[in-house]
């Protein structure tokens, strides 16, 4: 296996555990928060990660990764490109809002792949960077027909009997 | 392959539930936290979290590692005596802006003073959560959302980074809950450096103060190099914006207490020395 497919496997590894995590993290405060449909979303979200985590490891199986420190990894942003970013959430968003935010972290997922895949020059990364690539974007699809069938609802977050604001 | 990263960010969990809103950024700060500690291969029974109250100070509780859940504003004092009497210990204080710098704002002068070896994350969301929503010593002076001041506090809020600097703390950061990696790494340089080091974490309330989801605009990270001059980095935390990350200022000076003395200098040593004389 060559150093590129190493390190390109490693940042795989790292962005679908981050992005698994982030969910499982999102289901169980939204559950506590009383978001029951939103958490039963992201515990799905977090469950379909871990498939990818899988997918991941049985390429790396029986390699030794690079291992890297957290800020070590080369993202096209401050984050793993599939990770839903703690600000963009809210304790009363609905569940098209949440589907929309993963919505965009398999997008941003697929891009990511898919550019590694346009510039790296090690065949093997090229071959299985466009194979996660497609993956995502199928993904990607089936999250656009499910958004498509879901029922009209509200675009604000949702109402609150105990509203945190109470300006005079 | 390095020992140190053999455990994963997930292993420093503990199996209590974050009761913080989503989209609180102490999630984020918990999480840079814990990759911290991965980085630098913490041994979680060799480290202790300690926090005053509030929503941030609920952070011990999450983290599979010693802990103590104080008394408001007293983290930092807690912190310090465990970190003079059992100083193999790493020892990291957090609280809130609310704790760490009203209730508790003169522990937190004289840690700054004193250097002793410890890491205090204060998470600056600029207001009090837990107690839904007024005014702390870093509320911008006319936030109006809070029934106890409907025209906004109307005082300055503080400069945590310039008043740290100005109590004498050598170790001066700002993170953001918005890149935890950067946070993570901040931290784990924090923890090396030998002596009090002070994070001051931007680290948004989404349910009381919703408009801080704009920080992520205009929040930047510093191009300069880390300032080791106490003048230069005076002018820096007057004039700059509160919004800029990295480390900032850094001069190391002794840590507090200083080396246990030669025994010769011991007052007992000296008094069993004249009596064998």
């Amino acid at each position: 296996m060559s150093e590129s497919l190493r390190a390109f496997l490693a940042h795989a590894l790292e962005m679908e555990t981050e992005a698994g995590e982030r969910y499982q993290e999102l289901a169980e405060a939204m559950g506590l928060h009383n978001n029951p449909e939103v958490a039963e979303f992201f515990s799905t979200m977090a469950a379909e990660a871990s498939v990818h985590i899988a997918l991941v490891k049985q390429h790396a199986d029986g390699q030794t990764l690079p291992i890297l420190k957290a800020w070590e990894f080369d993202w096209p942003d401050v984050e793993a490109p599939e990770s839903t970013s703690y600000e963009s959430t809210h304790y009363r968003m609905t569940k098209r809002q949440a589907m929309q935010l993963a919505l965009a972290n398999e997008k941003a997922a697929e891009q990511y792949y898919r550019q590694l895949a346009r510039e790296t020059i090690d065949d093997q990364t090229q071959n299985l960077a466009a194979q996660f690539a497609e993956e995502e974007r199928q993904h990607a699809a089936g999250l656009e027909r499910a958004l498509r069938q879901l029922s009209i609802e509200p675009t604000h977050h949702r109402q609150d009997d105990d509203d945190p604001h109470v300006p005079e | 392959m390095t020992e140190a990263l053999v455990l994963k960010p997930k292993d420093y969990k503990s199996r209590v539930t974050p009761i913080w809103c989503p989209g609180c950024g102490h999630h984020a700060v918990l999480n840079a936290l814990t990759k911290a500690m991965v980085a630098l291969g913490k041994n979680k029974d060799e480290t202790v979290m300690v926090s005053g109250i509030g929503c941030s100070s609920r952070l011990p509780a999450y983290i599979d590692s010693y802990g103590f859940h104080g008394v408001h504003g007293r983290g930092l004092a807690v912190a310090q005596g465990l970190k003079v009497a059992r100083p193999d210990l790493t020892v990291v204080a957090m609280g809130g802006d609310g704790d760490g710098f009203s209730i508790g704002g003169n522990h937190f002068l004289h840690a700054c003073r004193r250097n002793i070896d410890l890491t205090y994350i204060a998470m600056d969301n600029e207001v009090y959560g837990m107690t839904k929503g007024q005014a702390s010593p870093t509320t911008p002076m006319d936030w109006d959302h809070s029934k106890l001041t409907p025209h906004g506090p109307g005082l300055r809020p503080f400069k945590p980074a310039a008043i740290a600097l100005s109590a004498g703390a050598p170790w001066i950061a700002r993170g953001y809950s918005g890149n935890p990696n950067q946070m993570a790494k901040l931290i784990s340089e924090a923890m090396e450096f030998p002596g009090f080091s002070f994070i001051h974490v931007l680290s948004q309330c989404i349910t009381y103060c919703p408009e801080q989801t704009d920080w992520k605009q205009v929040v930047h990270e510093t191009e300069a190099e880390v300032v080791t001059d106490m003048a230069q980095a005076a002018t820096l935390f007057l004039a700059e914006d509160g919004m800029q990350t990295g480390l900032l200022f850094r001069q190391q000076r002794p840590c507090w207490p200083p080396p246990a003395q030669a025994p010769q200098h011991n007052a007992i040593a000296v008094l069993a020395k004249s009596l064998r004389a």
